[in-house]
């Protein structure tokens, strides 16, 4: 009886790791076949060494705060002012980046990127306030803090000082992918494979059987604090390495910096049902980021235009992707 | 310890939740290899009881005992290092988890290195949980998301059976589990048994209580009004003690005829949902309760799903006589005067955050909208008052979120709120799951009143007397197929029935 239970799961492994197999061939097979796509949409154009450099180079910030939004929608959460953190976040890299070098760089946007998402997540764990209503209000008040501190100043000069040139190595390639590459496997088994990664995923899918099987909910919430903290600091940083520059929001306009990040994260979630949606992070940011340019090269409109195409095309990939799911897809 | 020594030790218990004494003074001996049924109304303090002794709630007064020495478990973990676990009725796994890391899920450090958790090894070691325990096979990579309830009890019972329990609570499992899984789990229980392990069973069928357990305990109100031994009680005495009065009437009915109309009210031809039921064909007819039984795989609860419009049908129709329309959604069943009544309550049924009134009007939306679909929230609120009178629901108004009540009476709101409405067809999905026996009584009354008032019923239970109770004719099913039909005036028997089924 036994033998028999364990050569059926056997057969089932096996059988879902074919899948998986299948699936992973099929995704590169899609993959390349958008990109020839692309390529000969523009008429030959996308599929040129400067093209594809810089599409890398322009999906890797928003990469890393993907993945913060991993974290933190998998654990029922939602934190609309991780833009205006990044504002900050990156003009700190840049203002301590011209003080101190690439030390500067890196902890400018670090420190205040995991501060404040540590702060809201503390926010969340002890006031009770709903998180995105919460979110909302620490928006404004970081837009605020941004913008107080260029007060008086003309609209230009609300583009905050470059980050000098000499510092922006960490913006392009090859090192911007490296780091990305490095991120991606911690960032994998730190969602996957340690007890925080499970406990996050565990509150965000039942938190009265997480918190009777001894789970400690606020601990949880602060891990998510630290975690995505840090993902958000890297992504300011790097944005900041790779424009060089940034622009203070104010009117809740720095929701816009998260905008393609939930782009990237709702495209990773709708493959999550057949590849991990750490690793499916990353190629939906380049294909977004490959829509983008492919949409740029036809001519349309940076901005709402192109955001509008860019909302279709994930309806569509949606669409194609809950085929055969039964039950509502919340 | 050897066997018949006092293992846990209660003495004058109470627990309050505001002003409600949800334990009063409860006094409670549980001996090492017994198994200790715990009996008593819904909202009578039993969940409450075990719930302090698995380290869920903190008690208020008196004092537990483990072992000889004194025991205040601060968490449900606490109480596994005790080496005391617990099947919860209402808890559940977490969905976005695969099965295995459910099983050890608040504490995976075992198998953590270096901050990583072996998933292999944590897999090999759930799975050895359940072929140790003859458990049915689970997938332990998949998400329990979209499992079945009954395959989710499993790995709750896993769980539970992880931390190798001197105590095994089991809080009304066996009425989520079909009639394979059941004696299964009697199996496991007496294997337990044998190793000298305690077991603290609940479940409100009676009969099942007194044929598993060694002793019962019967609680009503919050306290205990008395213990007995299994083998020199009967049902009677168990459920006088529980309502604190003689049961008058059967539970079933008492006639052996099939009794309904010639008018068929609705036809199902030929449904195939794939991979759960194939080639279904029957007629219903007016005033008939058609019963489905089975066992776990056998298809039966797919059957009310596709009836009332859920599932995607591959081929056949299921055609409604009365509108002439099939059924192709649930939207356009309810518009038909269908109501359905699923089994898995919490998570197919109830609104569980939202009131109580909001739960009962639900259904009877169309019917209560006045002119430019406005909602009179008086209208709203007199027809849950009504009907909540009516089904004597225990709640503080019909304002208070549904997950504050009790199984039972949460079971009286999901059928009740039908009633409210003028129905052609009800399907039942095991509509007595996880309820007492006096809403039992009272909701079969429910069930022969509708009977009478010329309601079709499709019943649907994992519990073979329900069906053999109250139907006109039923309907064995077996790996997606009908395979037998036997009508009340037949051999109406539960040989004839477990003959066919296994």
């Amino acid at each position: 009886m036994s033998n028999e239970k364990t050569s059926d799961l056997t057969i089932e492994l096996k059988k879902e790791r074919a899948g998986q197999i299948k699936f992973a061939i099929g995704f590169v097979v899609v993959f390349f076949a958008l990109l020839v796509l692309f390529h000969v949409i523009t008429g030959g154009q996308f599929l040129s060494g400067d093209k594809i450099t810089v599409v890398l180079l322009h999906s890797i910030w928003p990469t890393f705060a993907a993945w913060a939004l991993c974290f933190i929608f998998a654990s029922g959460y939602t934190d609309l002012s991780l833009g205006g953190i990044m504002v900050l976040g990156s003009v700190s890299a840049c203002i301590f980046g011209n003080w101190y070098g690439y030390i500067g760089v890196v902890l400018g946007g670090l420190i205040v990127g995991l501060v404040l998402t540590f702060i809201n997540f503390n926010i969340f764990a002890f006031t009770k306030i709903p998180s995105w209503i919460a979110s909302i209000i620490l928006a404004l008040i970081y837009e605020a803090i941004a913008f107080g501190m260029k007060m008086g100043a003309s609209t230009k000069s609300l583009v905050d000082t470059e980050l000098n040139r000499d510092y922006r190595l960490l913006g392009k390639l090859p090192w911007s992918f490296i780091i990305m590459l490095v991120c991606l496997v911690i960032v994998y088994y730190i969602y996957n494979r340690t007890t925080v990664g499970t406990n996050i995923r565990a509150i965000g899918g039942n938190a009265d059987v997480s918190k009777a099987l001894g789970i400690n909910i606020t601990k949880t919430l602060l891990g998510i604090g630290v975690i995505s903290g840090i993902l958000v600091g890297i992504a300011c940083f790097m944005q900041e390495s790779y424009a060089g520059r940034v622009t203070v929001k104010t009117g809740l306009t720095s929701i816009n910096m998260i905008l393609q990040p939930m782009a990237i994260y709702l495209l990773a979630k709708v493959l999550e049902k057949k590849m991990n949606i750490i690793i499916a992070v990353p190629f939906c940011s380049f294909i977004i980021y490959a829509v983008f340019n492919v949409l740029s090269s036809l001519g349309v409109p940076s901005g709402t235009l192109q955001e509008s195409v860019l909302g279709l095309f994930i309806v569509v990939f949606g669409v194609i992707g809950q085929m055969g799911v039964k039950g509502v897809v919340k | 310890m050897s066997t018949g020594q006092t293992i846990l030790e209660i003495k004058g218990l109470n627990k309050y939740f505001g002003p409600t004494h949800a334990n009063k003074n409860i006094d409670f001996t549980l001996k090492t290899g017994e198994i200790h049924g715990l009996i008593g109304e819904n909202g009578s303090g039993k969940s409450t009881l075990i719930s302090q002794i698995a380290g869920l709630y903190g008690h208020d007064s008196g004092e537990m005992i483990l072992k000889g020495q004194h025991y205040d478990p601060q968490s449900p973990i606490d109480a596994n290092d005790h080496k005391i676990s617990m099947v919860m009725q209402e808890l559940g796994v977490v969905g976005t988890l695969p099965a295995g890391m459910n099983v050890f899920l608040g504490r995976t450090d075992k198998f953590t290195k270096f901050g990583i958790i072996n998933k292999k090894q944590l897999n090999r070691e759930a799975q050895a949980i359940f072929e140790k325990w003859d458990l049915p096979r689970v997938p332990m990579n998949k998400l329990t998301d979209g499992m079945m309830i009954e395959t989710r009890k499993m790995i709750e019972l896993a769980r539970a059976l992880s931390v190798d329990p001197d105590i095994l609570i089991l809080d009304e499992i066996t009425q989520s589990l079909s009639l394979n899984n059941r004696r299964k789990l009697v199996d496991l229980i007496n294997k337990l048994k044998e190793d000298g392990k305690s077991i603290i069973v609940i479940t409100h069928d009676v009969e099942e209580l007194i044929e598993i357990t060694d002793t019962i305990t019967v609680l009503r109100d919050g306290a205990v009004v008395g213990n007995v031994m299994s083998a020199e009680t009967t049902p009677d005495e168990i459920k006088q003690m529980m309502v604190g009065r003689a049961m008058e009437g059967g539970y079933y009915r008492e006639d052996m005829v099939p009794e309904y109309g010639d008018e068929v009210v609705l036809s199902v031809k030929n449904v195939t949902v794939k991979g759960e039921i194939e080639d279904i064909s029957f007629d219903l007819h007016k005033g008939e309760i058609l019963g489905f039984c089975g066992l776990s795989d056998s298809g039966i609860h797919s059957i009310g799903k596709a009836v009332y419009g859920l599932s995607k049908l591959q081929k056949g129709t299921i055609h409604l006589n009365e509108k002439n329309a099939d059924i192709k959604s649930a939207p356009q069943a309810l518009r038909s005067n269908m109501g359905y009544v699923p089994k898995d309550r919490d998570n197919e049924a109830l609104m569980i955050h939202a009131s109580i009134r909001d739960n009962f009007v639900l259904p009877s939306l169309t019917e209560l909208q006045g002119p430019i679909a406005f909602l009179s929230p008086a209208k709203l609120s007199r027809l849950a008052s009504e009907t909540s009178k009516q089904l004597s629901v225990k709640m503080t108004g019909i304002g208070q979120p549904m997950d504050a009540l009790s199984g039972g009476n949460k079971q009286k709101v999901n059928f009740g709120r039908w009633l409210a409405k003028d129905l052609k067809v009800l399907v039942l999905d095991c509509p007595t799951r996880g309820v007492d026996v006096g809403v039992k009584a009272y909701i079969y009354s429910l069930m022969k009143q509708a009977k009478k008032d010329g309601i079709s019923i499709v019943l649907i239970s994992d519990e073979l007397t329900e069906i053999l109770g109250m139907s006109d004719r039923l309907f064995v099913m077996k790996d997606g197929k009908i395979t037998k039909e036997i009508r009340r005036d037949e051999d109406f028997t539960e040989q004839s029935v477990i003959g066919v089924m296994i």
